[in-house]
């Protein structure tokens, strides 16, 4: 016996305006959120972490590009009202890494990669070293890459 | 009218049934093409009226031949056949030249109309505000940001064209390869400094670079977060540089490769911001509220588009540049000039469209 089922549009279209590709997280990335805090943290547990605002849709391309390569990030989101903060740490986790790489450290903007701990850099620095071919070996030697 | 008047001309002056065919394939072939016909039926008034004052004796002499004919008819025919073969052949290869030349010059004004075209309909077309504004007859603002770029854009066209036209003479020349390197150089650096003026257009109107609005329509059709995708453009060029070594194919194949993955996680960051956009636009109570609410938060979302066309044209240049470190001088150079020989037929492709003859309405 069919029971009468209030239909929504909910039902039909599962996003609110319907795009076939499903550009909701249904990945294996761990999200979390980053404050003042834990950023340190953060950054020494994970082999590759992208900090990015909120509903950042760069953020978004970092983290397709970085899965796209089998690569596991952990993606954390920084509240608008933190965002001064968690730039403070990275920079603090920058300076204190003297062979971090020539980053300089006044200009860094979210999106920002850490890989193996140190600060890599943002999607321009991931797309550059990818099209150059040294992105790959690098996520490898930090554990993000096997095979 | 062409083919008539010969067939009609031949017969009075040669005086006697003579196969018209040469003289009617190349008929043929100008009917086809109408503006060729009035300056192709000058000349074959002229060749005409040629032979007229050349056989006007033996016009006049032809009957008190025609006795001698009977007596010697098989040479004489022989001759005379031979003579006019001559003759046709002659004004063949006059027409065929005249055909030629019609060719060249019509080849020369096209470019230049289309380049006409370009610059004069870009001036239109931003005074009144883009496209579509020009087609409701809007008087738009003037953005001199935008004004700016289609100025330089102009300039670097030019700039472009002369600099292909040097590669194809160099490799033809077989100069030397540091001479070469230069060449390749200066070509490289030209794109870079179109990314620049990109940039700057970007930040003055974000909407123009993204739907290429400086481009003829065929190169838009083409259009990847305003301009070429890159994965797609290595495919094109690839055979262009062939022989190459084992080696460069495969770091070709892995250079798109690369490119591919960074267009598709570029072409999904658009897609969400898309989204996103579209759901702040609607957001709120779209039939009881007449304003935008989150009027903010949508502004924010079209600044980041700023910064994909910015990625896009990164991502343009760094393709560019790993192409340059995998291939020898002399395929760089080949790449670059295919590249630009690519995009020069792009825009005849575009003009051919728009001008090419339609059914009347």
């Amino acid at each position: 016996m069919h029971q009468a089922i209030p239909y929504s549009y909910k039902t039909y279209f599962p996003t609110t305006i319907g795009l076939s590709r499903d550009t909701s997280t249904t990945t294996t990335t761990t999200t979390s959120v980053a404050d003042a805090t834990n950023v340190g943290k953060l950054v020494s547990e994970n082999a590759v972490i992208v900090f990015g605002r909120r509903g950042c849709c760069m953020c978004h391309v970092v983290k397709r590009l970085l899965q796209g390569l089998g690569v596991n990030p952990t993606v954390s989101e920084v509240d608008d009202q933190d965002e001064a903060a968690v730039i403070n740490q990275v920079l603090k986790i920058n300076g204190v890494d003297q062979e971090s790489g020539g980053q300089d450290g006044s200009s860094v903007q979210f999106p920002v990669v850490f890989v193996g701990g140190k600060l890599f850099g943002g999607l321009e620095r991931v797309m550059a070293t990818h099209i150059s071919g040294e992105l790959v070996p690098i996520l490898k030697e930090a554990g993000a890459l096997w095979l | 009218m062409n083919t008539t008047s010969a067939q009609f001309v031949t017969t009075r002056r040669i005086g006697v049934y003579e196969p018209i065919h040469q003289i009617s394939t190349w008929g043929e072939n100008f009917k086809s093409n109408s503006n060729l016909n009035t300056s192709s039926s000058l000349i074959l008034e002229d060749t005409k009226l040629d032979n007229q004052s050349e056989d006007a004796s033996h016009g006049t002499m032809a009957p008190s031949n025609q006795y001698d004919q009977e007596a010697s008819k098989p040479a004489d025919k022989v001759l005379r056949r031979l003579a006019q073969n001559r003759e046709a052949a002659r004004k063949s290869r006059l027409r065929k030249k005249a055909y030629v030349q019609q060719l060249e010059t019509s080849r020369l004004k096209l470019i230049q109309l289309e380049q006409e075209l370009e610059r004069a309909r870009h001036q239109g077309l931003y005074m009144a505000g883009g496209l579509d504004a020009s087609h409701l007859g809007f008087p738009g603002t003037v953005n001199s940001g935008i004004t700016a770029f289609e100025m330089e854009y102009g300039h670097w066209m030019e700039e472009q064209n002369k600099q292909i036209g040097d590669l194809r003479t160099a490799l033809n020349a077989h100069i030397s390869d540091v001479e070469l390197r230069m060449l390749v150089e200066n070509g490289l650096e030209h794109y870079t400094k179109f990314f620049r003026m990109k940039g700057s257009a970007a930040s003055a109107d974000v909407f123009y670079v993204m739907s290429g609005m400086w481009k003829t329509s065929a190169e838009r059709f083409f259009s990847w977060i305003g301009g070429f995708r890159p994965s797609d453009l290595l495919k094109v060029l690839l055979p262009q540089l062939d022989p190459m070594t084992e080696q460069q194919l495969m770091e070709v194949y892995n250079l798109q490769q690369s490119c591919q993955q960074a267009e598709d996680a570029l072409t999904q960051g658009m897609e969400k911001l898309t989204l996103t956009l579209a759901e702040t636009v609607a957001a709120g109570r779209l039939v009881e509220d007449s304003y935008l609410p989150h009027v903010a938060s949508a502004m924010d979302k079209l600044e980041s588009l700023v910064g994909f066309v910015n990625q896009a044209d990164h991502l343009r240049q760094e393709a560019l540049q790993q192409m340059y470190r995998i291939l020898t001088v002399r395929q760089a150079a080949r790449g670059l000039l295919a590249l630009g020989e690519y995009f020069q037929r792009l825009r005849a492709l575009s003009s051919l469209w728009a001008t090419r003859p339609r059914e009347p309405a």
